[in-house]
């Protein structure tokens, strides 16, 4: 009787908070019914693609792919003593907390964000592309890092620890080959993802191939704007393709 | 070789494993002990080498103390003492070599250890106790490739490797197939006879219990219940360790 009339509430309750959703948004499915012919007129303005500007969005796509693998890389290597030390079974507890609260402070922050401000200090152009993705990608990767060393099997960890092993030597051979296939699967699943978010980045100046899309966009010249947006699709998709070959291999 | 008084643990919350179990173990004994499983066997073997740490009580292994030591001196008392597991407890990605090279890890010079070079002597070592139980040819395997029985033998020669005063093996033939049981139990007991090294080693069989133990302790409910030789080990005893009406 009661479990049934706190399930009625609940879905009272949920729907209240759906309706106020669709109101407080102006989500409004004949706006989208009455734009949709919008969509259809800007899709037909981008055909055909405009060949002419594929060197420039080739160009583009290499120097994205650079920025999130430079970003990647060195922020699969800034995020391994912070994994470590964000792990429960491993670090004391006067390190685990703070280190826990300071990564999930930095992470609450997107590559965007980070890229307006890398950009505002040292300038327009790949680099501050490049600061931004390690920015993210040190913190989501320490933390990935950090459960994937608090779900090791302990039976290892113990028999080195019997040998007389020192802490670091049993991070070394009892932790460190159990999470290593785990750290680099995670490391090429942030690669595929920076991918996509390095696209963004040149939206704010970060340099990249969204600094060409946007180019095209404002310039209001869709067919070369569409050669840019085949290019990225085209680039994520090989990217995404070696990256789950690779990760397919570790496990 | 293993002095232990007063021994008290209480795991967390508030289960007592242990109620003040006191044991004197000899150099070169084949102690065998047994118990139902929860009777304290594991806890016990585990605080002889400070895999957990006992509540109250002492424990010196080979002359040295085990507990009130600082974190060096139970690296040190650790070396002394070479551990089995149940689960074996190899490093699964890495080669059986490897893994028995692990057990040299309180002997060699720390800093180059950690980026994988080990002293020659070292790894002659490793070798050696590979072979000494039979599985020098499968040296570069990856562990997990292994059977159990084979991986329970490496496992072994990693203790081995440490050049230890004392072997613990906690239920060591438990995950292997029954008809493996004599040939793990006869590495452990070679080890005994031919090197003189004192073992303890927990069993829920009672048959490998008596065909091995030159000493047999029973647990129960965290305390010592039965101590004697396999010969005095009458059904009444065995009721006594293992509770009415029950067959081990």
């Amino acid at each position: 009787m009661a479990l049934a009339t706190i399930k009625r509430a609940s879905y009272f309750v949920a729907l209240v908070v759906l309706a106020w959703l669709v109101w407080d948004t102006g989500a409004d499915p004949v706006r989208l019914a009455r734009g949709l012919p919008w969509i259809f007129d800007f899709v037909r303005r981008m055909m055909p693609p405009d060949p002419s500007v594929l060197p420039a969005a080739l160009l583009g796509a290499l120097k994205t792919v650079e920025i999130a693998l430079l970003g990647t890389g060195v922020a699969a290597v800034l995020a391994l003593p912070l994994g470590f030390l964000s792990a429960r079974n491993v670090a004391p507890g006067a390190v685990f907390y703070p280190a826990r609260a300071v990564l999930n402070f930095f992470r609450s922050v997107d590559t965007l964000v980070y890229a307006l401000v890398f950009v505002a200090a040292v300038g327009l152009g790949p680099f501050p592309g490049v600061l931004a993705v390690v920015a993210y990608t040190t913190t989501s990767l320490a933390k990935l890092y950090g459960e994937a060393v608090e779900g090791v099997d302990p039976g290892p960890v113990d028999a080195i620890t019997a040998t007389g092993a020192t802490r670091l030597q049993v991070l070394r051979f009892g932790v460190i080959p159990q999470v290593l296939p785990l750290f680099l699967s995670y490391v090429l699943y942030r690669l595929e993802t920076n991918i996509r978010a390095a696209t963004v980045l040149g939206f704010v100046g970060a340099g990249g191939i969204g600094f060409y899309l946007q180019t095209y966009l404002r310039m209001i010249d869709y067919r070369a704007a569409s050669t840019v947006l085949l290019v990225t699709v085209a680039m994520v998709m090989v990217v995404d393709a070696i990256s789950s070959r690779l990760r397919d291999r570790l496990v | 070789m293993i002095e232990v008084t007063g021994l008290r643990v209480v795991l967390p919350p508030s289960t007592v494993a242990l109620h003040g179990v006191d044991l004197s173990i000899e150099r070169g004994e084949f102690v065998v002990v047994l118990g139902r499983s929860g009777a304290g066997k594991t806890t016990f073997l585990r605080c002889l080498n400070r895999l957990v740490d006992p509540t109250a009580g002492t424990i010196k292994v080979a002359g040295r103390a085990v507990t009130g030591a600082g974190a060096p001196a139970v690296r040190g008392v650790r070396r002394q003492i070479g551990m089995v597991f149940q689960q074996f407890n190899l490093v699964r990605r890495a080669s059986a070599l490897d893994n028995v090279l692990a057990g040299r890890l309180g002997y060699v010079p720390p800093v180059p250890s950690l980026f994988g070079s080990f002293p020659r002597a070292d790894r002659e070592r490793a070798r050696a106790c590979l072979d000494q139980v039979g599985l020098g040819h499968l040296a570069a395997r990856r562990a997990d490739t292994l059977s159990g029985g084979e991986q329970q033998r490496v496992a072994i020669a990693r203790a081995l490797a440490q050049r230890p005063a004392v072997i613990l093996a906690d239920e060591p033939t438990a995950s292997l197939d029954p008809a493996l049981t004599s040939s793990i139990m006869d590495i452990l007991k070679a080890i005994n006879v031919e090197q003189g090294l004192t073992l303890v080693v927990s069993q829920h069989q009672l048959e490998t219990a008596l065909a091995y133990a030159t000493r047999i302790v029973g647990f129960r409910e965290g305390r010592i219940a039965f101590d004697g030789p396999p010969a005095a080990l009458t059904p009444t005893v065995v009721r006594a360790i293992y509770g009415e009406g029950e067959t081990p």
